[in-house]
C-alpha cells in the first residue's frame, strides 16, 4: 500500500486573500550518509524539487537537498485572484514526479 | 442470511441474524465464544520465538544481570572496599571517562560536573559534583561512591560502575583524580545547559493532524487492512462493519487480564491472537501491520478516558506484580522503572526529560520522530531495558502485561490520543 | 563531538556584513567554509544586510532527524517588490545545502516551513534575495539535545 500525499488547504477564498498551504509527501529521503549493516553508505534517494502551481503558473518552488528531513514537509502560501486548480509535484532524484491537485472556489 | 463457506484448517463464520456465533474447526484454533467472547488463538506465542533484537539496537549480552522475568545479578557488596593509599589516577583521563557515553550513559547523564563533556547539556538527576574537590570527601568515600554506592545507600539510584564491571579499578582511580580537581561551579556556554534554567519541554504538536504526524499514515493504512480478506475470504470487516461504532471505548479498558491465556493482553497481542483465530491473518507483534492496527484500534476510542479493570482479584495480583517489577533493579546499570520515573522523575537525564508514569501511556503507540517508526507500548519497555544494559523480554511476555496493566492504572482518567508524536 | 570555540569570518563583497561563524568540530569547520561558498555563489559577491529576514527553530532540537525549521523575511510581495529566493544552509552539516526557496507575487508571503536534518549543534543561515537584487540574511543557533541514556 502506498501511502498519499497530504494536502492541507481551504476549498474556498475571497478574491486577492492570500491563503495557507501545508503537503507532507511519504518518503524516506535517503540522504546518502547511511551506511548499512556491512558498512556501505546507503545510496542517495531524495525529493530534490517541489513545485506547487495554480492554473499552471508557479506559486513555490523548493530546491531541497538531503537535509530536509524524510517525509518532506511544505508550508507555504498563495495569494489567489481567481478560482482554478493548485497543482503539486514532487520530483525523486531518479526521475519520478509524484503529482497531486486540488481545486479551489474563489469569490 | 449468509453463510460463508468454511475453509480448510481456518475459523469459519455462520451469521444468523445480529447474533455473530463462530465455530472452530482445524488445528490450532480456539474460537468458543458462549457470551460473545472474542475468539482467541490460545496455542503458540504473538512474537517470534526465540526472540531477536531488533536490528540497530546493543547487541549485547547482559544475561549476568537482573531482568524483568529473572534474578541473576549478583548481591550488593557488604562493605566498601578498603582503600589504604592515595589514591592516584589521570584526571585528564578521568575527565574523559566521565563524559564517555558509551560507557553506559555517562556521568553527565545526572550529574553537572564542572567543565566535563564541555558542560554539555549535562543532567541534574544526582547532585551537581562541580565543587566535589572541595567538599572534604575521602578518597575511600569517592572510590566506593563510584565502585558500588549501595555500601553506603541502599536505596542508591547510582549505577555500581564497579561491582558490575562497567569501570575497571585504575579507570575508577582516574575519574576519582578528576573530580578531586572539582572546586568551582560550572561555566555554562548558555542558560540552555544550566539544567536548573532549562525550561522543560511542552508537547505542542498537533498529534491527530495528517500533515503534522506521520503515524496517522498507519490509520490508513489499518482501514485498508480491516478490509483485506484472507485466503479464509474473510477480513475484519466481515464482523466488524462498523468499527468507528464498535470500539469507540475498547482500547481505553485495555490491557486486560485474559483467562484464557492466564495473563494480561495489551491490545497488540489481542490483535495477533484475535486475528489467527478468526480470518487467520497472521499479525504477530511488532510487525507493521499489527502496528498499524494497534494505532487504529486505539485512534477509535480516542478522547475515552483509560479506565482498566483494577477491582477483579486477578486484576489486581496483576498490577501488584507490576508495581514490584517497576521496583526492581535490572541490568548491569542496575535500574528500575521507579528509578526514572518516580524518584528522577521531572529532571533532566542529560537533554531529555524524565516524566511521571501518568502521562507516559495515553499516547501509545506514537510515532517517534527520531526513528521514522511508530513504536507500541512493549517496544517502549523493551528499549528502556535495553538502554539500561538489561535484556529484554519478547513483547507478549507476561511480565510486561503485568507491568502494562500497572502503568495503566496509574494513568487512570488520561484520555487516549493515538498515534502520539514524540521523540 | 567537541564543542571549540573558534570564530571564522568571512567578509562577502566590498562593505558587507561578515558572516560570523562560532565553529565547532573540525568537520564543522569544512561545513562552514562549504556554507560560505554556497551562500558566495548565492550573492555573487553582492553586499549583505543583516535583518528583515527571521528564522524559527527551537532552542534545543528533540534530535537531529525531524528539526521544524520556518522562515520568513519581511517584504510587501508586490510585483515590483517581492522576495524571489532564500537560501538555506546548516553550517555544521557534512553538507550544508538545506533548501532553495523560490517566490513570486502570486506567493502572497515570503515565509516557508519545513523540517530538517541537523548533525550536531550549529547555525541555520537564511540569505533572501529581492527582485531589486538586494539581499539580506540572518542566523540561528540551534542546539541538538543529547540523549540521556547512553550508547
Amino acid at each position: 500500500m502506498a501511502e498519499k500525499p497530504r494536502l492541507k488547504l481551504p476549498t474556498e477564498a475571497k478574491k486577492g486573500e492570500v491563503i495557507e498551504i501545508k503537503t507532507l509527501l511519504p518518503h524516506i529521503m535517503e540522504s546518502g550518509q547511511r551506511k548499512d549493516k556491512d558498512g556501505k553508505p546507503v545510496p542517495r534517494k531524495i525529493i530534490n524539487k517541489f513545485i506547487c502551481e495554480f492554473n499552471g503558473k508557479p506559486v513555490f518552488t523548493a530546491n531541497l537537498e538531503p537535509a530536509i528531513a524524510a517525509n518532506p514537509y511544505m508550508q507555504f502560501h498563495a495569494k489567489v485572484e481567481e478560482s482554478g486548480t493548485f497543482k503539486f509535484s514532487w520530483t525523486d532524484d531518479d526521475g519520478t514526479v509524484t503529482t497531486a491537485e486540488e481545486k479551489i472556489t474563489v469569490t | 442470511m449468509r453463510r460463508g463457506t468454511i475453509p480448510a484448517g481456518a475459523a469459519a463464520a455462520a451469521l444468523i441474524g445480529t447474533a455473530v456465533i463462530f465455530l472452530a474447526a482445524g488445528p490450532g484454533a480456539n474460537a468458543q465464544s458462549t457470551k460473545r467472547e472474542p475468539p482467541l488463538e490460545i496455542k503458540g506465542d504473538a512474537s517470534e520465538r526465540p526472540w531477536k533484537r531488533f536490528a540497530g539496537w546493543p547487541a549485547r549480552d547482559e544475561s549476568k544481570y537482573n531482568t524483568l522475568g529473572n534474578l541473576a545479578s549478583p548481591p550488593a557488596p557488604k562493605q566498601p572496599r578498603k582503600i589504604t593509599k592515595p589514591i592516584t589516577g589521570d584526571a585528564q583521563k578521568g575527565a574523559e571517562l566521565v563524559a564517555d557515553r558509551n560507557r553506559g550513559g555517562s556521568c553527565l547523564a545526572c550529574h553537572v560536573m564542572g567543565p566535563a563533556g564541555g558542560a554539555n547539556l549535562p543532567g541534574n538527576v544526582a547532585p551537581d559534583l562541580s565543587e566535589i574537590g572541595n567538599a572534604g570527601r575521602e578518597d575511600e568515600w569517592l572510590f566506593n561512591y563510584i565502585y558500588d554506592a549501595r555500601v553506603y545507600n541502599p536505596e542508591t539510584v547510582m549505577p555500581p560502575w564497579g561491582s558490575h564491571e562497567l569501570f575497571n579499578d585504575q579507570e575508577i582511580n582516574d575519574m576519582v583524580a578528576f573530580l578531586k580537581t572539582l572546586k568551582s561551579k560550572a561555566v555554562f556556554k548558555t542558560e540552555l545547559d544550566n539544567p536548573e534554567k532549562r525550561p522543560p519541554p511542552v508537547e505542542k504538536r498537533e498529534n491527530l493532524d495528517p500533515i503534522e504526524n506521520p503515524g496517522m499514515w498507519a490509520v490508513d493504512k489499518a482501514q485498508e487492512l480491516w478490509r483485506q480478506k484472507t485466503s479464509s475470504g474473510f477480513s475484519c470487516n466481515t464482523c466488524h462493519s462498523d468499527p468507528k461504532a464498535s470500539f469507540k471505548a475498547w482500547a481505553a479498558s485495555m490491557p486486560k487480564w485474559e483467562p484464557r491465556l492466564n495473563k494480561v493482553l495489551g491490545v497488540e497481542e489481542f490483535v495477533t491472537r484475535h486475528a489467527k483465530a478468526t480470518t487467520g491473518a497472521d499479525w504477530l507483534m511488532e510487525t507493521d501491520e499489527n502496528r498499524a492496527m494497534s494505532v487504529y484500534l486505539h485512534f477509535l476510542a480516542n478522547d475515552m478516558p483509560i479506565h482498566v479493570d483494577a477491582t477483579s482479584p486477578e486484576a489486581k495480583a496483576a498490577i501488584e506484580r507490576g508495581k514490584v517489577l517497576s521496583q526492581r533493579k535490572v541490568g548491569q546499570l542496575n535500574m528500575a522503572c521507579t528509578d526514572c520515573h518516580g524518584k528522577s522523575a521531572n529532571h533532566w537525564i542529560r537533554g531529555q526529560w524524565l516524566g511521571e508514569p501518568k502521562g507516559q501511556y495515553d499516547h501509545f503507540p506514537t510515532w517517534r520522530t527520531s526513528l521514522l517508526a511508530i513504536w507500541d507500548i512493549r517496544q517502549r519497555f523493551q528499549w528502556c531495558q535495553v538502554n539500561i544494559r538489561a535484556d529484554e523480554l519478547p513483547p507478549d511476555a507476561k511480565e510486561y502485561g503485568d507491568l502494562e496493566l500497572y502503568l495503566a492504572s496509574l494513568n487512570e482518567g488520561q484520555k487516549l490520543s493515538v498515534p502520539g508524536i514524540r521523540h | 563531538m567537541r564543542l571549540l570555540s573558534r570564530r571564522t569570518a568571512l567578509a562577502l563583497g566590498a562593505s558587507s556584513a561578515a558572516f560570523t561563524f562560532i565553529g565547532l568540530s573540525e568537520d564543522a569547520s569544512a561545513a562552514a567554509k562549504e556554507a560560505a561558498d554556497m551562500m558566495a555563489k548565492f550573492t555573487g559577491g553582492k553586499t549583505v544586510q543583516q535583518g528583515k529576514v527571521s528564522i524559527e527553530l527551537p532552542e534545543i532540537a528533540e534530535n537531529g532527524n525531524t528539526v521544524p525549521l520556518s522562515i520568513s523575511v519581511d517584504a510587501p510581495m508586490t510585483a515590483d517588490n517581492y522576495v524571489s529566493d532564500i537560501l538555506v544552509v546548516a553550517d555544521g552539516n557534512p553538507n550544508p545545502g538545506v533548501a532553495t526557496f523560490q517566490f513570486s507575487p502570486l506567493s502572497g508571503k515570503a515565509e516557508a516551513s519545513t523540517r530538517i536534518r541537523l548533525a550536531a549543534t550549529q547555525n541555520i543561515i537564511a540569505v533572501a534575495k529581492t527582485s531589486k537584487g538586494e539581499f539580506f540574511t540572518s542566523q540561528k543557533l540551534v542546539k541538538v539535545t543529547i540523549g540521556g541514556c547512553g550508547g
